[in-house]
């Protein structure tokens, strides 16, 4: 399994829970959209997956781990097979698109030679191989989206998880983006999607998750 | 150190967070090295002090008039064959006039004026354990019952005691100034953590481990209070310069030898050192303390 939840809720403080009893399951290798409005609990969702919160109830899995037991050590581990992608872009302002794209590598302790190698090339396959030296502040908002993704599919992830990615670019290059997620699919990645974008869900045709303030409807895992 | 360098290079410049943190490690070096090289040099001339002259003892015999039946020379060879047979006594010697005139030059002025005075004789006399300057005084009664006992341990313990005080102050700069050092290298390290908190974020959900984000911390930490421990240090030498100008008349006193002054240098030269390694450690050992604060 991909990953598991087990009647999970997340609140912060006394405050409203954000996740309610969430449970699911999802088998490996897929392509899942996590769908609901804004506020519905998806980026609270994909954080719990990636190990950036830990659920006030219930359990989450990863790749077979339990998430709350987990040493921290063996997460940082677990954290190099994931790639996300957030919704603005979270590019390190004094770092080149290059640098920044190639962090997950050199996190890896990957060599000099390959890291250049492979980072170019892949910044190339996403269109900005003009623009590899450029800081993200001289990028459009399109480019600084493309090494983003980039940045997040480098070491070629288990898992890729993209918070809202289409959310600040225009339709056309919304639709690139979901092709390029579909690509790095055929390639092996398994990529979970979170969109409020209903249209681009059904374009896609996908399975889906759909959150409604803080709980998965009854038709949880949609069918494409 | 996998991770470009220049990471979090720019949270140690904002806001001039850098130069404040250069400026007080020099401060604390400056200090620092003035402390450890007043506690060195107490340390030896205390040491000598108690070594060389608390065995000392002084008899001023003073001199004899033209008429008197024994002459002043009788006297002394008189007095000195009984300090030599007191079992305590190691060495007992005659002061030569003219070390006698060199030191009442400075009150007498003319040399040819010290013939005409009635100038004590004086003899130094070395103790072998505890001889108490009563067994002296009793031995030297019947002889010469105006002599003078100068006790060099009384007046050397004073100094001893002041000296002991200096060095307990100069080791309570140092103290303070090392507790201040990692104070505020733990605060730099909280206000970076909280200014960068973003990307140090985005650096744990790519699985940068705690060490890997501290050695930036530990590295940027070092490079930074290098050269200021080293401007510190530097500036604490040139500002020791008029001191000791001021202080060469006393220079006699803080008798030390060729080694002395070497381990001096090798000590003071820890300021620096240390307060690079304590920034850089401090800064690792922070960093680390509170990363694990996050998810």
């Amino acid at each position: 399994m991909l990953t598991i939840f087990e009647n999970v809720s997340l609140s912060y403080g006394q405050n409203r829970p954000v996740l309610s009893a969430v449970d699911f399951a999802l088998p490996s290798g897929g392509f899942y959209f996590l769908t609901g409005s804004s506020g519905a609990g998806k980026s609270s969702l994909l954080r719990l997956i990636y190990g950036a919160e830990k659920p006030s109830a219930g359990r989450v899995f990863l790749f077979g781990h339990d998430l709350s037991y987990i040493a921290r050590a063996e997460l940082a581990g677990l954290r190099r097979q994931i790639g996300v992608v957030f919704q603005d872009f979270r590019l390190i302002p004094h770092l080149t698109a290059l640098e920044n794209a190639a962090l997950p590598l050199r996190l890896a302790n990957a060599d000099e030679t390959y890291v250049q190698k492979h980072t170019r090339e892949l910044l190339q396959w996403v269109g900005v191989g003009e623009r590899m030296n450029a800081l993200p502040a001289e990028l459009s908002g399109g480019e600084q989206q493309r090494v983003a993704i980039a940045r997040a599919v480098v070491n070629k992830p288990k898992l890729l998880l993209a918070d809202e990615p289409t959310g600040n670019v225009d339709d056309e290059t919304a639709i690139k983006l979901l092709h390029l997620f579909n690509e790095l699919h055929k390639l092996g990645t398994a990529v979970i999607v979170a969109t409020h974008q209903q249209d681009m869900v059904e374009r896609f045709r996908k399975p889906s998750l759909h959150l409604r303030t803080g709980r998965l409807t009854p038709t949880a895992v949609r069918a494409a | 150190m996998p991770l470009p360098r220049h990471i979090l290079a720019p949270a140690f410049c904002r806001r001039q967070l850098g130069l404040s943190y250069a400026f007080m490690i020099g401060i604390m070096v400056y200090f620092a090295t003035f402390a450890i090289a007043a506690e060195a040099v107490l340390s030896m001339t205390s040491f000598t002090w108690d070594k060389n002259m608390q065995s000392q003892v002084t008899i001023e015999i003073p001199a004899m008039d033209d008429e008197a039946s024994t002459s002043q020379a009788d006297r002394v060879t008189q007095i000195l064959t009984a300090l030599h047979a007191l079992p305590g006594v190691g060495k007992a010697t005659v002061m030569p006039d003219e070390e006698t005139a060199r030191l009442l030059k400075p009150w007498i002025g003319q040399p040819e004026l010290l013939k005409e005075l009635p100038v004590p004789t004086l003899i130094e006399v070395e103790r072998k354990g505890h001889l108490p300057v009563t067994d002296i005084q009793k031995a030297l009664k019947n002889i010469a019952s105006d002599v003078r006992i100068e006790d060099h341990a009384a007046w050397i313990g004073g100094l001893a005691g002041l000296a002991d005080g200096l060095s307990a102050l100069a080791w309570l700069i140092i103290v303070l100034s090392g507790v201040t050092l990692v104070l505020a290298v733990g605060l730099l390290c909280r206000t970076i953590m909280a200014t960068e908190h973003e990307a140090i974020a985005l650096l744990h959900v790519m699985g940068a481990d705690d060490g890997d984000i501290a050695r930036h911390f530990q590295f940027h930490a070092r490079h930074k209070a290098l050269p200021a421990a080293f401007t510190g240090f530097g500036l604490a030498i040139v500002s020791a310069v008029p001191f000791l100008f001021l202080l060469r008349h006393f220079m006699d006193l803080f008798v030390m030898q060729a080694a002395h002054w070497l381990m001096l240098g090798v000590l003071i030269l820890l300021a620096p050192l240390a307060a690079i390694g304590i920034a850089a450690l401090t800064a690792r050992f922070s960093a680390l303390r509170l990363l694990r604060e996050m998810p």
